[in-house]
């Protein structure tokens, strides 16, 4: 899985992944969210629209760090999600639990 | 913006097919809660998006988790959930998975999605240029093959040096849960398995070689090592070195002479390929 970090000064910074995200991935995602969390950031996008599968360990480390964003009063939008990820959301009832948006309503 | 691949999902998702599934998916699962649900995910939307009629299989091992309850709450109209009682090997949950499977091309996949669904493009190229089953295959040329352990990775070539030269299946790589066979095959292949556990692919290519000269394409793929196996590998070696001697043994004694279990379909299900 590749992951690049965009805006990282800005309040919101966002974590750009692609590839498959499972258990091999965790390590280098949670580095990556606690270094901009330590940072001053409360808020995370995380851009999931290249990553072709997520696993459970995947979803997770997601689900960890949007409770350290809102534990700090913020919030982590999952960005785009591509339709396999999207589906695997749907299907263990994380959609509910997320705030997911379209790449356009991000950029609006 | 709804990307295209949804809209064929949700179809397959709500719908139940009112014709012949052209492709069948069989998933075998013992205590797979953990990662059923997004391999179901991805090859949903993957097979979907194929644009033919295609139904889903799992094949529950006498799951003691809650494999099952999850699958059943899943609603989706084109996936069947076969109940076991107890757990009785790989090879009978793949067995109960293809005499449930009504596609024209079957195929099998690991429930960790280690091997991922985007390959079968590549297996059905090797069954729609006439070959009767197609197989995954870590080892051969052009294979890609992440995060395997070495030592695994050399467990895995002593265990296929056996199978090649002693064993006479002359395949670089005869257990990668990724194979896909024609209906025709598949009724074949089950009817005479014997094997019931791990090493049941074995006993299917020797009866595919040896047996009843069915044509196997070994197709390389893209391979990722999935953490949280449920696999023990030292006894699934003991189990595979004593089960290779044993298929050797049932040959010897005449018991792939006939089926071993009855093909549950009536025979025009299988006829209708032939045209």
């Amino acid at each position: 899985m590749r992951l690049v970090t965009e805006a990282p000064t800005t309040e919101q910074p966002a974590l750009v992944l692609d590839g498959r995200f499972d258990a091999f991935e965790t390590e280098k995602f949670r580095a990556a969210c606690d270094e901009l969390l330590a940072h001053g950031a409360n808020s995370l996008s995380v851009d999931l629209s290249d990553v072709i599968f997520i696993d459970s360990s995947g979803l997770a480390e997601l689900v960890r760090a949007m409770k350290h964003c809102r534990q700090s009063g913020g919030e982590l939008v999952i960005v785009s999600p591509s339709d396999p990820v999207r589906v695997i959301f749907e299907l263990t009832r994380l959609d509910a639990a997320f705030t997911i948006q379209d790449a356009s309503v991000q950029a609006s | 913006m709804i990307s295209s691949d949804l809209p064929a999902y949700r179809a397959w998702a709500d719908t139940p097919l009112t014709e012949r599934p052209k492709y069948s998916v069989v998933i075998p699962a013992y205590n797979e809660s953990e990662r059923i649900l997004p391999t179901i995910g991805a090859i949903a939307v993957h097979m979907s998006s194929l644009g033919e009629p295609w139904e889903l299989i799992v094949a529950d091992d006498g799951s003691t988790d809650e494999t099952v309850e999850l699958l059943q709450g899943l609603g989706l109209a084109n996936l069947k959930v076969l109940v076991a009682q107890q757990n009785g090997g790989k090879g009978s949950a793949v067995r109960r998975g293809m005499f449930a499977a009504e596609g024209d091309v079957l195929l099998f996949a690991d429930a960790d999605q280690s091997t991922p669904i985007e390959q079968f493009a590549d297996l059905l190229s090797a069954i729609e240029s006439g070959h009767d089953v197609a197989i995954g295959s870590r080892a051969a040329e052009g294979a890609e093959v992440t995060n395997k352990s070495l030592v695994r990775k050399i467990f895995s070539k002593g265990l296929n040096l056996l199978v090649r030269y002693g064993f006479g299946v002359p395949f670089a790589d005869t257990q990668c849960g990724f194979k896909m066979f024609t209906a025709e095959a598949a009724e074949m292949l089950f009817t005479h398995q014997i094997v019931d556990q791990f090493s049941f692919d074995l006993e299917i290519l020797y009866l595919a070689q040896n047996r009843f000269d069915l044509t196997v394409a070994e197709v390389p793929v893209e391979w990722i090592d999935a953490p949280g196996s449920t696999v023990d590998a030292t006894k699934v070696a003991v189990e595979f070195l004593r089960d290779m001697a044993h298929i050797k043994w049932n040959d010897l004694r005449g018991r792939y002479a006939s089926a071993n279990h009855e093909w549950p379909k009536p025979a025009s299900s299988t006829a209708a390929l032939a045209s």
